[in-house]
């Protein structure tokens, strides 16, 4: 049986299908709740912050549909969102700008999947192909919860240039990605 | 290609567009293949996190914060003469989220403020001028599962001024079909009374707070029974889990 599409699931769940948002959930349970892990440094927090992501689904905040691009990516979105309030609302210390190094592991972390795997080493590899510059910008506005004014502000860098660089290290990152995804191999030498 | 709108998507993505801008650019995102897929990528991203194990109980905590606001659009008829009641509600939100009104959670917490102190219970229950220094005993047994069943569980009993109060809370229990109920029982010397019966949720849970008001018995047993239908006066299935309770308590 062929897997039911993320789109149509969500269009269950607009006709308040518990069953549909129970799906959507199990898809994404562990890629969001490992991302906001690490976002957010607070496991409490970072469950407050997909429990918001599913009210609004299931409410209808902010409704996906396929010319928004790919699903996840809009919950990816959305997540961002919602830790970045909560991070803002509980004055939760933020992350030394300097250190853009890995958050520290946190103690649970499970085993990886072989799909995991596969994803995370083709995100890493597109990554690696970024400038040191551009991975900071994914770094902060990713994964630290810095919104780009608060980056702008921090780096002390106009808001403009905060935002074309941002758009400029996504914009990279996806042609690596797409690369690595459909060659396997990219060439460093390639300009992208 | 880059144009005005292009210029937009970080702020699209920071969520603060105002609502024009964001019909706007959501519109231009239907067109620009290149936005699009800059979006499209980052929903990889969080693959360069660690992969974390969920939250004990977490998927439970927010489909019940999930899909709590309409259940709680559709009021729930009480009869107030029914003696099997689910458990009273209780204030204890646990920070941030919301708790429906009937969860197990709930009636675990309950429980714990029940072992933690009886009195609590006056608060609870429907009697606002308790005696001040009331006569309670309570006991608190685990519930074993028989053989070829699944599921744990923990009875509370209070007794105060000749009354009793009960409470069962059970999980990991196998999902009923049809008209199946999970049914708990006293019995003393063998003979059972029917004292509340639930199905369980989602998550395998469930929960029931019974009381007699005027219990003189001594009950030696207490279980809990898979019954083909609601509303049996003994039990005609198999008992799932089960204890033996102080007659004396
Ligand atoms: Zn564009």
């Amino acid at each position: 049986m062929e897997k039911i599409s993320d789109a149509l699931l969500y269009e269950r769940v607009r006709g308040k299908d518990k069953d549909a948002l129970e799906e959507l959930y199990d898809r994404y349970e562990k890629m969001l709740f490992s991302y906001l892990c690490k976002m957010t440094g607070d496991r409490d927090l970072a469950e407050e912050a997909l429990q918001e992501v599913f009210v609004k689904v299931w409410r209808g905040v902010g409704s996906y549909d396929e010319s928004k691009g790919k699903f996840v990516a809009w919950l990816v979105t959305m997540s961002r969102n919602a830790a970045v309030d909560l991070i803002r609302k509980q004055k939760k210390p933020s992350v030394p700008l300097d250190e853009i190094a890995e958050v520290e592991s946190t103690d649970s972390s499970v085993e990886e999947t072989a799909e995991w795997q596969e994803k995370s080493e083709q995100i890493h590899q597109a990554v690696r192909h970024l400038s040191e510059e551009q991975q900071k910008m994914v770094q902060l506005f990713y994964f630290k919860g810095y919104t780009h004014e608060t980056i702008a502000e921090k780096c002390g860098i106009p808001l403009g240039t905060v935002k074309s660089r941002i758009r400029l290290a996504l914009k990279k990152l996806k042609t690596s990605l797409q690369m690595v995804q459909e060659g396997g191999v990219l060439d460093d030498k390639r300009e992208l | 290609m880059t144009n005005v709108n292009c210029d937009q998507l970080i702020d699209y993505l920071n969520g603060t567009l105002n609502e024009d801008e964001q019909k706007q650019f959501e519109a231009h995102l239907a067109e620009c293949p290149e936005c699009r897929e800059i979006v499209d990528a980052t929903g990889e991203l969080p693959y360069l996190a660690d992969p974390v194990a969920p939250n004990p109980g977490m998927k439970a905590r927010i489909l019940d914060a999930v899909f709590d606001e309409e259940e709680q659009q559709t009021p729930v008829s009480e009869e107030p003469t029914r003696r099997d009641r689910p458990a009273p509600p209780a204030t204890m939100a646990k920070r941030g989220f919301r708790t429906s009104k009937w969860t197990p959670l709930v009636a675990a917490a309950l429980l714990v403020s029940l072992l933690g102190n009886a009195y609590a219970f006056y608060e609870l229950s429907d009697q606002p001028d308790a005696p001040t220094a009331p006569e309670v005993a309570f006991e608190t047994v685990d519930l074993q599962a028989s053989e070829a069943f699944e599921g744990t569980g923990t009875a509370a009993l209070v007794h105060e001024e000749g009354a009793l109060n009960l409470l069962v809370q059970a999980n990991q229990l196998e999902p009923t079909s049809g008209d199946q109920v999970y049914q708990v029982w006293l019995l003393k010397d063998g003979q059972p009374i029917p004292t509340g019966a639930f199905t369980p949720s989602q998550e395998n849970e469930g929960a029931v707070f019974f009381s007699l008001d005027e219990d003189t018995e001594g009950w030696d047993t207490i279980a809990v029974t898979l019954e083909p239908n609601r509303g049996n006066t003994a039990p005609q299935g198999e008992v799932v889990l089960s204890a033996a309770i102080d007659p004396e308590a």
